[in-house]
């Protein structure tokens, strides 16, 4: 994907290919900052959110060769490392295994597993406007936040069920638009 | 198509965000490992993340950010990876493989449970459950909630009945006494919050020997 005209698919793959530092340095540039932001969102301090950032893209750096263009957008790929770590928090103990997201193998008789993981970031963003503002608030926090649904509920004062309804009508609107005509 | 009982669209997506807490995380994962319709919808939602990830307003970093990232990276020789061994359960889905496994306990009424050394989360632990055909649990209430996969065999409840890859979700004002419908042990991951009530007088005898 071309964004602000650097392609960070690219990136990534010049980190894979030759430990490129200023290819990783185009790419801290962009997403440590939106990864810090996306911890403070959730409620996390500064500093830990700083950290967090730093953590995730020293991942990015060491799972470089993993990334593959065809399955998913550098984005995407890097939410997910994001989100294991996520995820990994309560983990301490090293022998635990973590509870990974990680991208599948090409499975020749799947081709639109491919498409579910590199969907066209514009129609990506074209369901998501298609969502009312409830619902994209509702669907915007629940990526946040901790505990998203009773977390949602006291930010935003509405009753559980009134979240989690919003949620399920967010979610299905995005399938029906997402999973049409096999993603493409 | 009949919908088959699966992780509701809340969970799903706390899943997809890393925000639902790990016990119930891990059983979400052994589902996901039996269904791969409902793995494709989660990986379309991380492209959703993605999206929201790069249209997030950036917040500055401190200034010598990139520099100790650099330093950082220039220093790194590669993750310690300790992959733990493989358990003793090849029936078991990938994702529950290399979990530490507790020792089997038999309850009473063909009802065995063993812990899942997965992260826990406060009160909330996984299970796996193996239950003898034509048994029952003993009926129950929750604490909190009770999040079940079947990883083989089937089992019915009052309302439903469930089968391999099925995904339950039960809360406080579930009263439920599952009984297993196949011919062979029917086989669970569950991830329970809270104590499990038992219910009835014969529950409340033996609740203080079952610790579920």
């Amino acid at each position: 994907m071309i964004d602000g005209g650097e392609d960070y698919d690219q990136l990534i793959v010049a980190v894979a290919r030759s430990r490129d530092r200023d290819a990783f340095a185009r790419l801290f540039q962009h997403f440590a900052p939106r990864l810090k932001a996306w911890l403070i969102k959730g409620g996390a301090a500064d500093a830990a959110a700083e950290e967090f950032a730093q953590e995730a893209m020293l991942t990015v750096w060491r799972k470089a060769e993993l990334f593959d263009s065809r399955m998913a957008h550098a984005s995407t790929w890097i939410f997910t490392i994001a989100r294991n770590r996520r995820l990994d928090a309560l983990r301490k103990d090293a022998r635990v295994p973590p509870i990974e997201l990680v991208p599948s193998p090409l499975e020749p008789d799947r081709p639109d597993a491919l498409l579910e993981g590199r969907q066209d970031a514009g129609r990506i963003r074209e369901a998501m406007a298609a969502l009312t503002p409830e619902q994209a608030q509702v669907l915007h926090l629940a990526f946040f936040l901790d505990q998203p649904h009773s977390a949602i509920a006291e930010r935003l004062c509405l009753p559980l069920g009134t979240v989690k309804s919003r949620i399920r009508k967010a979610m299905l609107k995005l399938r029906v638009l997402l999973e049409q005509e096999g993603g493409r | 198509m009949t919908e088959r009982p699966s992780p509701s669209e809340e969970r799903l997506l706390a899943y997809a965000a890393g925000t639902l807490s790990p016990p119930e995380a891990v059983v979400v994962s052994a589902c996901l490992a039996m269904r791969p319709e409902i793995d494709g919808w989660v990986r379309r939602l991380q492209g959703v993340g993605g999206a929201i990830l790069d249209d997030l307003d950036p917040t500055p970093l401190q200034q010598d950010a990139l520099a100790r990232a650099l330093a950082r990276v220039d220093a790194d020789t590669g993750e310690v990876v300790v992959e733990p061994p493989l358990n003793d359960m090849p029936e078991l889905p990938e994702p529950l493989r290399r979990y530490a496994l507790g020792k089997w306990r038999h309850l009473p009424g063909g009802v065995s449970v063993r812990d899942v050394h997965a992260p826990r989360d406060g009160d909330t632990r996984v299970i796996l459950l193996k239950i003898a055909p034509g048994q029952a649990t003993p009926k129950h209430t929750h604490g909190g909630v009770e999040l079940t996969c079947v990883i083989s065999g089937a089992y019915t409840t009052e309302n439903q009945a469930y089968f391999a890859g099925d995904f339950e979700e039960a809360d406080q004002e579930t009263l439920h006494q599952p009984r297993v419908i196949s011919d062979e042990p029917c086989l669970c991951v569950a991830a329970l919050d809270g104590q499990i009530v038992l219910d009835g007088w014969f529950g409340r005898l033996i609740q203080p020997f079952v610790r579920l």
